[in-house]
């Protein structure tokens, strides 16, 4: 049975607009107007019990609207979900028990004054976490996010990367089978993200939870997450593993050369020319030509290196968000 | 149900702590809770000297400090700026957290105006009889849950408009108009005196008040019971209708 079950959801809402100016801020007393927003339409997908997922989408895609509907948070407009065999905005206690939705852009939601260890206190009071347990998820927090330091500190006085740790901790002190990951390692530095990035493997690996992650990060996609699912315009666009999604948003790949000397033939007769800077020349060919043109450069000129690379998931996904995907894409693979 | 009491507890205990930091404004708050009995208490003593109306807005001035309700505040703002995430996600009843905060500031309230009571009883004609301050008791609880299930319910109209401080505003100056702070429930005039009785608003301030003074007769008292009774269950089944209605409506869309 399927962990996480969306079928045609929708969400809309309505947005009241008004012109620029006073006199249309006067007349918007009188009538207001409103311009409804189809923040998710018609989004069906599945997710098994220990996947982790990540879920992909330019700005204002519907991301996050669709996680807060996944963590009961928000009505859906239209459609059924299922998570955990629950309805999630029927709010029962036992799936709020086993679900976690952290959030980048506020992740230790406690008041400021209190300490590290008085949050997870009271989360362990909220979700009824035994003492033993309690104690024992502590220890494996502490030591998978580098805790010990942040516990007598108030969240008043964390930096962000600090804050994150801490509401991974918070979040996850009792355990949760799903989590919703919203931007897990936004405006934090390589350092953090790098733990971070390790620490939510660790957790899957270790607790079989299911993971659904949003991130404009695609290298937390590309190290976390076999399977994306990418949304645009409230739409799903793709759903399947990332490889295939490179491959068919890019069908080209990244031949680089560095050259012992000046070339004989037109480099161009070789591939289209991305760079050529000097002795490094980078071509982008055909996925099925690689092979052919490879012998074809290594007897045609002279060459000290040479490597073949992936197109950078960014510019891939950025070939995405600039619409091509929805034509290009089958919704499903 | 014992889960629920051990919850609020743990909230109340926070809230009283994250008040301490606030603990100034705190007094401000208190100030202006006091003001309102007080000139109620001067401007009647002066209208009707033989009336004695010491010992009631005395107690009106306690009842005020134990029945005061910010929800407006506390909980609209959480609507607004999409805080209440935070409250849906946790598996206990969402109001359970605004509950500890509302019952943490009342009782920094009457810490607080603890002085400002005593020099009142000291310095005026107030006195009071045991025995009617027994039976007052349980109609302080039934204001104070009263006036916090009002406050609430308007509270929640942040669901549905961006005026949610105005509505409970206009709540708030009917409770002062009608709930006996601006004219004591038994002098207002004979036509409109039974509304002012069976209205909720008296129910919140005027009627605890009433019987500690010893003003009401038994069977008025047993009146005023019921009246309170009836609005506390009204306003128990409104609040529920109401939040069931605006969560469903509630879109803290974005990141």
């Amino acid at each position: 049975m399927a962990r996480i079950q969306a079928e045609h959801l929708s969400v809309t809402f309505r947005a009241p607009v008004r012109e620029a100016g006073l006199r249309a801020a006067l007349g918007s007393l009188v009538r207001r107007r409103y311009r409804a927003v189809e923040a998710v339409r018609d989004v069906s997908f599945e997710l098994q019990p220990g996947e982790l997922v990540g879920f992909i989408g330019p700005n204002g895609a519907g991301k996050s609207t669709m996680l807060k509907v996944l963590a009961g948070v928000l009505h859906p407009t239209a459609g059924s979900a299922s998570v955990l065999g629950f309805t999630p905005w029927q709010r029962d206690q036992r799936f709020l028990r086993q679900i976690a939705l952290v959030r980048g852009s506020r992740p230790l939601a406690v008041p400021p004054e209190l300490t590290v260890l008085d949050a997870l206190r009271f989360q362990q009071l909220i979700y009824a976490v035994p003492e033993q347990q309690f104690r024992r998820n502590l220890a494996e927090l502490v030591e998978l996010l580098s805790l010990d330091p942040l516990l007598e500190r108030q969240a008043r006085g964390l930096s962000l990367g600090e804050k994150m740790r801490a509401g991974l901790a918070w979040s996850l002190i009792y355990r949760p089978a799903v989590l919703f990951l919203d931007e897990p390692t936004i405006g934090l530095d390589v350092g953090v993200v790098t733990v971070i990035r390790r620490f939510i493997a660790d957790y899957c690996r270790q607790t079989g939870a299911t993971v659904l992650l949003t991130s404009h990060a695609m290298a937390d996609v590309e190290q976390l997450c076999r399977r994306v699912i990418l949304i645009d315009h409230g739409r799903l666009v793709f759903d399947g593993k990332l490889a295939v999604l490179s491959e068919r948003l890019a069908p080209h790949k990244l031949v680089s050369l560095t050259l012992a000397g000046v070339p004989a033939a037109n480099l161009a007769s070789f591939g289209e020319v991305v760079e050529h800077d000097g002795a490094l020349v980078r071509l982008s060919v055909p996925r099925g030509d690689v092979a052919a043109l490879t012998a074809r450069l290594l007897a045609a000129l002279p060459i000290t290196d040479l490597t073949v690379a992936e197109p950078a998931l960014e510019q891939v996904i950025g070939t995405a968000y600039g619409g091509r995907a929805r034509e290009s894409l089958p919704s499903k693979e | 149900m014992s889960r629920s009491l051990h919850i609020l507890r743990a909230y109340i205990t926070h809230y009283l702590l994250a008040w301490l930091a606030s603990r100034s404004f705190a007094f401000t708050l208190v100030a202006n809770q006091a003001v309102t009995p007080l000139i109620g208490l001067a401007v009647w003593s002066t209208a009707l000297p033989g009336a004695n109306l010491s010992s009631y807005y005395l107690a009106l001035l306690v009842t005020r400090l134990v029945t005061v309700s910010y929800e407006q505040h506390t909980f609209s703002g959480r609507i607004y700026s999409g805080e209440l995430i935070d409250d849906l996600l946790r598996p206990h009843p969402a109001m359970l957290a605004t509950l500890g905060q509302n019952l943490a500031l009342r009782a920094w309230h009457v810490l607080i105006g603890l002085p400002a009571i005593v020099a009142v009883l000291l310095l005026s004609q107030a006195s009071f009889a045991l025995p009617d301050v027994l039976l007052a008791v349980p109609a302080l609880v039934g204001a104070a849950a009263l006036q916090f299930l009002f406050t609430y319910t308007l509270a929640l109209s942040a669901f549905w408009t961006e005026r949610a401080h105005g509505v409970v505003g206009i709540g708030g100056t009917l409770v002062f108009l009608l709930g006996g702070e601006a004219v004591p429930a038994p002098l207002l005039p004979d036509a409109i005196r039974p509304l002012g009785v069976a209205l909720p608003f008296r129910a919140m301030h005027g009627f605890p008040a009433e019987i500690a003074a010893g003003l009401l007769a038994p069977d008025a008292m047993l009146v005023g019971y019921g009246w309170q009774l009836l609005w506390l269950a009204v306003f128990a089944i409104g609040a529920a209708l109401v939040w069931r209605g605006g969560v469903r409506r509630f879109m803290a869309v974005g990141g």
